[in-house]
Order: C-alpha cells, then sequence, then structure tokens
C-alpha cells in the first residue's frame, strides 16, 4: 500500500491532472481526480495560484483551471525527480 | 613500509584522468540531487548528494597524491637514480601515508553513507558504523586489501538493494543502476589483486571508469525519461 502523500506528491498529481485533461480543468474535475477534500483543495489551489503554477480562467459561463509555464516546468521537475528516486531507490 | 604505486609505470597518469572523470559523474549527479532536495525536501536526496560529494572528496585526494607521487618519480628518474626515487618518496612519507588514510576513509565513509540512505537506521547505529569504519582505516592500514575489501562489502550490498529494487519494480533505470554498482564492486576486487601483478591495477581502474560511466548513463537516462514526458505533454 502507498504511503501518505506529501505537500510536493499533492501539488505534483494535481498539475499531472491538469495535463491529462489538455492543460484545462474544471475545478470539480480537478478535486476528484486528485483525491482532495473541497476544503484542502481551496488551500492548494490558492497556494498554486499565488506561486504563479496555475491560473483561474472563464470561459463559456464556465471556470477552468489552466497550467501556467511554471507549473509546466515543475511538473517536469517533478517527473525527473520520480525517476532519479526509481533509480537510485532513494 | 606503505606501498605507494600500485600502477604500472605506462599507466601514470592515465589513472588521474580516469579519476577525474569520476569527480564530474559524481559532482554532476550530487549537485541534481541537492536541487532535487530543495523541491521535494526529503533528507534521502541530501544524504545521497552527501555522500556522492565524500566520494568526489576522496577521489581529488588520490589525484593530488598521484600527481604528487609520479611527478617525483618522472623528476628523479630522469637522473637515473633509482634509489634517489625511493627517498624522495620517504621524504615526505607521513604526508602520503596520511594522505592514504584519509582517502581510504573518504571513500569507504563514501559508500557507506550511500548504503546508509538505503537502509533505514538510527543516528546511533549511523556513528557506530562510521566509528568502526574509521578504527578498521586506522587499524587495517597499511594493509590496502583490507579497504578494498570493505568498500567491495558495502558496494555488494548496494547492488544487492538496488537489484531487490528492480525485481519488484522492473523500472530499466534501476537496473542500469544496479549494474554500475555491481561494475564498481567488481573493480574493487582486481584492486585486491594488484600485489599479484601491477596489470590488475590497470584493470581495476578500467572498470570502475565503466562502472562510474555507465552511473552517468543512468543519469542521463533520468533526465530524458523526465525530458520525453515533457514532450508529449507539448502534443496537446
Amino acid at each position: 500500500m502507498a504511503g501518505k502523500r506529501t505537500r510536493t506528491d499533492i501539488i505534483g498529481d494535481m498539475l499531472e491532472s491538469v495535463l491529462a485533461k489538455g492543460g484545462k480543468i474544471k475545478p470539480t474535475h480537478l478535486m476528484y481526480k486528485s483525491n482532495l477534500a473541497h476544503g484542502q483543495m481551496t488551500t492548494y489551489l490558492n497556494d498554486l495560484i499565488e506561486k504563479d503554477l496555475i491560473k483561474k480562467v472563464k470561459s463559456s459561463n464556465s471556470e477552468y483551471i489552466t497550467i501556467t509555464d511554471k507549473g509546466c516546468e515543475l511538473v517536469r521537475k517533478l517527473r525527473e525527480i520520480k525517476e532519479f528516486e526509481n533509480a537510485f531507490g532513494l | 613500509m606503505v606501498k605507494l604505486i600500485y600502477s604500472p609505470q605506462w599507466f601514470y597518469g592515465k589513472d588521474v584522468i580516469i579519476d577525474i572523470v569520476s569527480i564530474c559523474v559524481l559532482l554532476l549527479i550530487a549537485f541534481f540531487s541537492i536541487n532535487y532536495y530543495r523541491i521535494k525536501k526529503n533528507r534521502n536526496y541530501l544524504y545521497f548528494a552527501l555522500s556522492f560529494i565524500i566520494l568526489a572528496s576522496s577521489f581529488l585526494i588520490k589525484i593530488l597524491m598521484n600527481i604528487n607521487i609520479y611527478y617525483k618519480i618522472i623528476e628523479t628518474k630522469q637522473l637515473g637514480i633509482i634509489t634517489v626515487v625511493y627517498q624522495s618518496v620517504k621524504s615526505s612519507g607521513g604526508l602520503f601515508y596520511t594522505s592514504f588514510a584519509l582517502y581510504w576513509f573518504l571513500t569507504t565513509l563514501g559508500f557507506y553513507i550511500l548504503y546508509s540512505t538505503y537502509q533505514k537506521q538510527s543516528m546511533q547505529s549511523f556513528f557506530l558504523g562510521t566509528y568502526l569504519l574509521f578504527i578498521s582505516t586506522y587499524f587495517a592500514y597499511p594493509d590496502y586489501r583490507a579497504f578494498y575489501l570493505t568498500s567491495l562489502v558495502i558496494l555488494i550490498l548496494i547492488t544487492i538493494n538496488h537489484s531487490r529494487k528492480y525485481i519488484k519494480k522492473r523500472h530499466f533505470t534501476t537496473k542500469l543502476a544496479a549494474l554500475s554498482f555491481g561494475i564498481m564492486a567488481m573493480s574493487q576486487i582486481f584492486f585486491i589483486l594488484v600485489d599479484a601483478a601491477n596489470r590488475f591495477y590497470v584493470i581495476g581502474e578500467v572498470i570502475q571508469l565503466i562502472g562510474y560511466i555507465s552511473l552517468l548513463i543512468t543519469f542521463i537516462m533520468v533526465l530524458k525519461h523526465g525530458r520525453k514526458e515533457d514532450e508529449d505533454r507539448h502534443n496537446w
């Protein structure tokens, strides 16, 4: 069984979920995809927006979350780290 | 009297190049590991980087010693008096012996920290292990076989650890890392045999170089994997 997710794992899962949906996702979908409760999700979303990793956009009367270039760069780094962990058994 | 020169004459200087390559590989991986620590805040990355930095420092000491020894030998050889060579090295023997002991201790310590990163243990156990390494370096010195044997044992344990992880998760890069450490372990066997013939030193150095190059390839694969998925993302 996988252990408890760290803060970085949760952020990684959120950003990956946005990417998996083509870089644009509805907040409710993101909540389900990243296995978060509403309260947690709001906290993380605000944090990610503040750090310029994602942004909220309005399109056809709905609110969407999109990933920024900085967010994409972080995803790339996190994938690299995961591979590094696998390779060197950390 | 400690034997200071294992290398055959034609190999002088070439082992220095091999060690420089090893240092570059170690520092490169350590640098990235520190960067990853900044993102993940997982101390294992820091210990991993520390072990690689210590190993790189030990190689640096070895290089400085070898350059010094080879320089003195070449310098006196030009005079054509072999006994002067012996005295030249012996005259600063104290410094050489201390450097050798430091090189041996740092190498085994680097491998031990690397091994400890994989095996969760208390701080007390870690310090006990370090103390025992220090004592073994101090008392086993000047028998170089004890040093290479210790490195061999730790490297075998690291290889076994990686192999187990590979069997469990089947990641290609884990297999490559296990192979790299396995090759490094193999090089230690040839270093142990160096007293029988100088060519074993050359074989050991070459195998060690192959080990570090495969470690570099492992690391390049890690980076490539991250970039590959990054390219996939750009296709959406």
